[in-house]
């Protein structure tokens, strides 16, 4: 039992681990990623836009239109906020409210608030949807690509009254954000974008399977686009005397930072020297903050709230251990920018980032024994440390924002033969 | 020209999840159920119908001869999992056509830790042999084929007459694997070569369709063997090569069922036990100032001991191993000789990146080599806070 022994398929065997069907193997893989014969036009029905932006989404989208425009394409940008966006070159943003009329939306939208058909949230992207429909002027269009659920309705009647296909990317669905108690408005919006659509892109291996298995969603058209993180200048590790454990993330149920509380109470006695710091913020602020309390770790846990870009950056050179315990976690993208600063990484294993990942841990969300103990397993070996920091940094950095762009674009084109409008 | 077909039989005593949390709980760091479920899987598909046909194979063709090495960790799982399979095992050592092949008994790293861990194990060995089967081996074999001067001296010392090695280019300068040689640092000690392309044909190629002899029949095989010059062909490999690492449905069974009428054809051909073999004039002394082994490009350690994590664990245990000798506790030393077993740190394996992995991943029970590292890296810390209470030492954290 000791040889090396080179198998027949041994991606199918990968594969089936990762929760594919026998037979999938690797069939995210855009067989051959094709680069497009001209420069094509893409609408991109989005919703925020850096410098906003709250989760996966809005980052998503600028990396995305930032790599399209790389490849020679030309991409309109919309979105319910009247801005400011950080301007990219070759793309023009649009917005309700600029010169083709409209309303544009409050930012920050209020996710959480008001699950009524007639609250300002519900309003907003009603009128987002109306705007987009009506939408002109636009030259030439190839594709037009809804993000998520926001413009779905407005963005299929657009490819339509144009004659183009649409290419609907899920980042999360709201079965998941509302862990199984659906706003049947918004899941309305999903089905309908999923329906309309010639091609749907998945962040992930386990959101396809749920596309496919809970809104019907025809598997031959759903491909697996992941996300990626941009390499960006590594800060010196800060040594301190005291050790990190780190979350940064939305403050959502979805996220399980509930576990992560509880997984610090058991972590804490053996490890003085460990501070756990949570950083982000949400619906759930409040309460965790009073479940620290409970659980009589207040003084070992510390809150930052929300925290900019390069705040991000320092706290995860300083740390020893990220953990993302979520629930439900369609991608998971603060856990590839830890393993992309070389941070020894935890990961449930419904992630995405988990599907991609050999040098993280993949606990299930619910042991709370088994976050606490790979936590500490990274705090008491100095060489687990080293050797999973090292590798999850290879496994974030090894593709990056232009093989995914080139991977959509692949997507654009089999939608665009699909539809018969191309290429 | 003999041919010298000897097979391996072993099954390591894997770890369960041992957490973190469980130190100091006093759970077991083996999942027993799991292992012997395992064992009971693989000895269904290989080890009672290849036992089957070699002993057909044996009363077919009297000419016919198999060397088997059988660990002490497999014997145990054997009895507590497939009791038959023992007994198959007697019935083949019984036809005296069958050679067994002395080693450590827990598969196990002893050779790199300090006396007399290795001479301990291959005497709990030589004693389980005694005991199972009233045989006495005259040959040795390290875990994973290991080999080098030093080894041979121990060989030598422990009243050996030859011992297994790899037959690489890198220690025989030239000249051909299919002699017998003599170890250079101990001339009573006889060497028997792996010849490894003809080994790894069947070993690894066999059911490989991309492989341009696919698919070997007994005849062509048969065939290179009577073409290949010399005095001894050693065909080493696992013995889970047939029917385990190989399925069924490849033919691998079949295949070795018809290898010994096919071997007749030839009139030159013949077959020897390891100890038949020893019968050869050694051709010249051999030299191999480092640890030489069966496994990779290199024929060394590296998949071992080859990263940062499998030579953290391996010193850590030996450190714990210090503690544990002067434990004097049964139970604390059979733990530990048990974390010695060599497949522990084979599971803690970083092969290049991404899917290359997985191909190697085949052999390991952990989802990655950091799981295997954390787990391990548990238990033996564990096993020291045990040696270190059972000495009376106040723990320190």
């Amino acid at each position: 039992m000791r040889r090396r022994v080179p198998r027949a398929a041994p991606l199918d065997e990968l594969a089936a681990r990762q929760g594919a069907r026998p037979g999938e193997g690797e069939f995210h893989r855009l067989v051959r990623p094709e680069t497009a014969p001209r420069p094509l036009h893409i609408v991109l029905v989005g919703w925020e836009f850096p410098p906003h932006h709250t989760g996966g989404l809005g980052v998503h989208c600028y990396e995305l239109v930032k790599e399209l425009t790389k490849l020679g394409h030309r991409v309109t940008f919309l979105s319910p906020f009247p801005g400011p966006f950080t301007p990219v070159d070759g793309v023009t943003f649009r917005h309700p409210g600029d010169a083709t009329g409209g309303t544009p939306a409050e930012y920050p939208p209020a996710y959480w608030e008001g699950r009524t058909p007639d609250s300002p949230f519900a309003n907003a992207t009603d009128g987002y949807n109306v705007w987009i429909s009506k939408l002109d002027r636009l030259g030439p269009v190839d594709v037009v690509h809804v993000h998520d659920w926001f413009g779905t309705v407005g963005g299929a009647a657009l490819a339509e009254r144009l004659h183009r296909p649409m290419v609907m990317t899920v980042h999360s669905t709201e079965y998941d954000r509302s862990l199984g108690h659906p706003w049947d408005h918004i899941l309305a919006r999903e089905l309908s974008g999923i329906r309309a659509a010639t091609r749907v892109i998945a962040v992930s291996r386990h959101l396809r399977l749920q596309l496919v298995e809970r809104y019907g969603a025809d598997p031959r058209r759903v491909r697996v686009v992941y996300n990626a993180v941009r390499p960006t200048d590594r800060l010196e590790r800060i040594d301190s005397t005291k050790r990190v454990v780190l979350y940064v993330g939305r403050l959502a149920a979805m996220k399980g930072v509930d576990t992560f509380l509880r997984a610090a109470q058991r972590v804490v006695p053996s490890f003085p020297d460990v501070l756990f710091v949570i950083a982000g913020e949400g619906p759930e602020y409040a309460r965790l903050i009073q479940l620290a309390a409970t659980l009589g770790i207040g003084d070992r846990v510390m809150f930052l709230g929300k925290v900019s870009d390069e705040e991000r950056e320092v706290l995860l050179s300083g740390s020893s251990v990220f953990v993302l315990p979520s629930v439900v976690e369609p991608f998971g993208i603060a856990a590839l920018e830890a393993m992309a600063a070389g941070v020894p990484t935890i990961v449930s294993k419904t992630s995405g980032v988990a599907e991609i990942s050999t040098g993280t841990f993949r606990v299930d969300f619910w042991d709370v024994e088994e976050f606490a103990s790979r936590i500490a397993e990274l705090l008491e070996y100095p060489t687990l440390r080293r050797a999973m920091g090292e590798m999850g940094q290879w496994e974030a950095l090894r593709e990056g924002w232009p093989e995914r762009a080139r991977e959509t674009v692949t997507v654009y084109l089999d939608a665009m033969r699909a539809f018969g409008s191309g290429p | 020209m003999k041919i010298v077909l000897y097979l391996h039989l072993h099954q390591p005593w894997r770890l369960a999840r041992f957490r973190y949390l469980d130190l100091g709980s006093g759970r077991s760091y083996f999942d027993v159920d799991r292992n012997l479920a395992i064992f009971r899987g693989i000895a269904e598909r290989c080890y009672r119908p290849t036992m089957d046909r070699l002993l057909r194979a044996l009363a077919e063709h009297p000419e016919f001869r198999v060397s088997l090495s059988v660990t002490g960790t497999f014997l145990e799982q054997a009895r507590l999992a497939a009791p038959d399979v023992i007994d198959r095992l007697r019935e083949l050592y019984r036809t005296g056509r069958v050679a067994l092949v002395g080693e450590t008994y827990y598969h196990s790293l002893a050779f790199l830790v300090p006396p007399p861990e290795l001479s301990e194990e291959v005497r709990l060995h030589r004693e389980v042999l005694r005991k199972e089967f009233g045989a006495d081996p005259k040959v040795l074999r390290m875990t994973e084929l290991a080999y080098s001067d030093d080894l041979a001296r121990f060989a030598e010392g422990e009243r050996y007459q030859g011992m297994l090695a790899e037959g690489w280019e890198g220690a025989l300068h030239g000249q051909p694997p299919t002699h017998v040689y003599c170890a250079v640092s101990a001339p009573t000690v006889l060497l028997l070569l792996r010849h490894y392309p003809l080994s790894d044909d069947v070993g690894f190629r066999f059911s490989s369709t991309s492989w341009n002899e696919y698919p070997l029949t007994a005849e062509k095989y048969a065939g290179w063997l009577a073409a290949t010059p010399g005095d001894v062909i050693g065909l080493f490999m696992d013995f889970e090569t047939f029917g385990e690492h190989h399925a069924a449905r490849t033919g691998i069974l079949e295949f070795l069922s018809a290898l010994p009428a096919q071997v007749a054809r030839h009139p030159h051909l013949g077959w020897a036990t390891v100890e038949e073999a020893l019968g050869n004039k050694p051709r010249a002394p051999i030299s191999v100032p480092y640890t030489m082994s069966w496994a990779d490009q290199n024929r060394d350690l590296g998949a071992w001991l080859g990263n940062d994590l499998q030579r953290s664990a391996f010193e850590a245990a030996k450190k714990v191993g210090v503690l544990v000798q002067q434990a004097d506790d049964e139970g604390i030393l059979t733990d530990w000789r048990k974390l010695l077993t060599s497949d522990h740190f084979y599971y803690m394996y970083v092969s290049g990146h991404g899917a290359d992995q997985g191909v190697h991943q085949y052999f390991s029970s952990y989802e990655s080599p950091y799981d295997a590292y954390a787990n391990y890296m548990n238990a033996m810390t564990d096993l020291r806070r045990r040696a270190l209470d059972r000495l009376g030492v106040p723990i320190l954290k």
